[in-house]
């Protein structure tokens, strides 16, 4: 009796320990299967997508169509597996001054014999520099205007760091030092369309820059517009704890007579512009023209409103806009690293005007008087797609030469070993997203997607995007140049841009969490490499 | 194991309580910032810093939620498999099921503020199935020696 009561809890406890397994062990393969190796190229990850897709470009909301999955698919991440055992002490000064020849130890890894290193793509080093400046970036407590104390970063002792002023086709050169920042950082120039070795993306462009080390920026400031600088080195946490700065680069002939920045952020939750808690108070005399630009560097998008005057959107992400009308009781909602210049015209009588940022506060624009009486957030919002008038975009998006598909969602799994609920790209959890290969010169349709239940502020890196249609409703206004689109959720924008700056670049949620969480690609100009990898002795983290 | 299943299972019910305070917690907090002149909007949503200091109760309903009550429902399952207690597994299996489904009505609630509603219900239904499976447990020990005893007659 005994005998069979022991075989039978036996038996018992074979069949437990079988469905324990059964639970288990499926979880510990994928947690197993999801952890990245200590050091890996940007290069090997995921798969190349060639973009050579049907002319139906992707079915957004389901399985996306015709990707030409290469031979990397399988092997991702699997080659850069070699892993460094601890790195001794401090980083020395970052080498890789923009115009220092790194070898070509990349190159010929699959395609062209034209293989390029990214950090020989630089602004002509023979041309001499029109404005120059250091941004020193240290690890302190620092004082807002209000007084209160923050515990986080600053670029030459403050933050915001300077706004850096420029004027349409000057060469701007940065040298980037860090004094105190112990995970080292870089600087990325947000919207402008930089030589690919300047666009400061650690472990992609360069390496991150070590505590005693400098890098130095160069690039053309071809475009008039409003546009920011921020590190791209453990960007969600060095962004917010304030490594960021304005750069205006104004047209030749200077239309506007104010002009004026407002930079918002916020500091451990404090919303402030250009660095101050309340109202910024700019002198605009009645009659007068003044433009405000402003900067969101925040994670979310933020309305932006104005009460005293009617208003007009001149430029969106450091483009002007065709032919914009003037709008009253209307929001413009500014997308998460997006830029929206608004202009007024200063009312004859002299009274104030208030350009709302995200709620009673702002801009306070005035001469005699800056009280200026808040108004609540219009109900109506600004649709950019039929805003102004249409005009030449300079290419036949219609005549693409690639077309891709970039479609967020959502699911349950593994991120390097982290449960939670991660996004996907085209239905892949990172390090498994798609690699967007172009060839220098092509027309490129991209159709992003949002079925992952959150709005994501899309970033592309190097390059500006126009605008075609949302959700199926073609455009009809000015043309709309992106560098930063607010993808909502259940929404799909059709974007084209001509490949015209060689590189490897950053495709990203600017939700810059998100982008921590793996809502990341690339684009890939073929026969392009990158020396740099994501950790490493560097430790380089670019999100 | 028996101990643990039943630990276990009055862990998931004593989180749930946790999710249900610290929303109200966060929820109450956040009226009261508006009340004193605080701005929400996506970009104060997105920031990692804290608004107002009761912002940390959507954290914890957010990590709480997302993985440590799905992990003690995961390991409430496998430890159930090796009690002895009738109908453990089913029990375990009811609080996994509804936990699931939980995470998944607190995520499309983002979406459908319908489904957020159900949410709610639906705390109190994983509530009592996990108050349920702990009480297996007790049942499983009165009459366990029951039977015992049962069975040592007709032996005797």
């Amino acid at each position: 009796m005994d005998a069979t009561r022991r075989r039978g809890a036996r038996a018992r406890l074979v069949v437990a320990g079988a469905a324990a397994l059964a639970v288990l062990g499926p979880l510990t393969w994928l947690w197993q299967d999801s952890l990245l190796p200590d050091t890996y190229s940007v290069m090997d990850m995921g798969y190349a997508d060639h973009g050579r897709g049907s002319r139906e470009a992707g079915q957004v909301g389901g399985a996306p169509v015709d990707r030409a999955h290469g031979s990397g698919h399988e092997a991702h991440l699997g080659a850069a597996a070699a892993g460094y055992g601890g790195n001794a002490g401090h980083d020395v000064a970052a080498t890789g001054h923009a115009g220092t020849a790194h070898g070509l130890a990349a190159a010929g890894r699959d395609d062209t014999a034209a293989g390029r290193d990214v950090t020989s793509l630089i602004a002509d080093p023979r041309r001499p520099a029109d404005v120059e400046l250091t941004l020193t970036a240290r690890r302190q407590r620092f004082r807002l205007a209000t007084g209160r104390h923050i515990d986080g970063y600053t670029l030459n002792g403050a933050s915001p760091g300077p706004v850096i002023h420029a004027t349409e086709g000057q060469l701007v050169e940065v040298r980037l030092v860090n004094e105190s920042v112990p995970d080292g950082i870089t600087l990325h120039w947000h919207g402008v369309d930089v030589p690919n070795a300047a666009d400061g993306v650690a472990g992609v462009t360069q390496d991150a820059v070590g505590v005693g080390g400098s890098f130095t920026y160069r690039f053309v400031a071809d475009r008039a517009g409003t546009f920011w600088y921020h590190s791209h080195q453990m960007s969600h946490e060095q962004v917010r704890r304030g490594l960021l700065g304005a750069l205006v680069v104004a047209p030749a002939a200077r239309p506007s007579a104010v002009d004026a920045v407002a930079l918002l952020h916020l500091y451990d939750g404090v919303r402030t512009v250009n660095g101050r808690e309340g109202d910024v108070r700019v002198e605009a005399r009645p009659g007068e023209r003044a433009r405000v630009r402003v900067i969101n560097t925040e994670n979310g998008q933020t309305p932006v409103w104005v009460a005293g005057a009617p208003y007009r959107l001149v430029a969106v992400d450091g483009t002007d806009l065709h032919e914009p009308g003037p709008v009253r009781d209307t929001a413009v909602m500014v997308t998460a690293g997006g830029r929206a210049d608004v202009e007024v015209t200063m009312p004859a009588d002299g009274s104030p005007v208030r350009v709302h940022i995200g709620g009673p506060s702002g801009v306070v624009l005035g001469s005699r008087t800056y009280d200026a009486a808040a108004v609540p957030r219009p109900a109506t919002t600004l649709d950019l797609l039929s805003y102004g008038t249409p005009a030449p975009i300079g290419f036949d998006p219609d005549a693409a030469d690639r077309r891709f598909v970039y479609d967020i969602g959502r699911r349950p799994g593994f991120l390097d070993g982290r449960p939670g609920l991660w996004w996907t790209v085209n239905g892949h959890m990172f390090p498994d997203v798609p690699m967007f290969v172009v060839a220098s010169g092509d027309v490129v349709r991209m159709r992003i997607g949002n079925h992952s239940g959150e709005t994501h502020p899309m970033h592309l890196h190097g390059h500006h995007a126009v605008v075609l249609s949302r959700s199926g409703v073609r455009a009809t206004g000015s043309p709309w140049w992106v560098d930063s689109l607010e993808v909502g959720n259940g929404e799909w924008y059709d974007i084209a841009f001509v490949a015209d700056n060689p590189g490897i670049w950053m495709d990203h949620c600017h939700n810059l969490p998100h982008a921590s969480e793996g809502l990341v690609a690339h684009l890939m100009y073929e026969g392009v490499t990158t020396p740099f990898t994501i950790g490493g002795q560097k430790r380089n983290e670019p999100e | 194991m028996k101990v643990l299943y039943k630990v276990l299972a009055y862990l998931v019910a004593a989180e749930v309580a946790v999710q249900a305070m610290a929303v109200v917690f966060a929820d109450a907090g956040m009226g009261k910032w508006v009340e004193q002149g605080g701005v929400l909007d996506k970009a104060v949503m997105e920031s990692d810093a804290s608004p107002f200091p009761e912002a940390i109760g959507l954290m914890i309903h957010g990590m709480n939620g997302i993985m440590v009550i799905p992990v003690v429902a995961l390991l409430l399952l496998v430890s159930s498999f090796f009690t002895k207690i009738p109908g453990a597994v089913k029990a375990a299996g009811l609080v996994l099921l509804l936990v699931v489904l939980q995470v998944s009505l607190g995520i499309l609630g983002h979406d459908i503020p319908g489904l957020g509603a159900l949410h709610g219900l639906n705390a109190l239904l994983l509530f009592s199935s996990a108050v349920y499976a702990a009480f297996r447990g007790r049942a499983a020990a009165v009459t366990a020696p029951a039977r015992h005893d049962a069975r040592v007659r007709s032996v005797g």
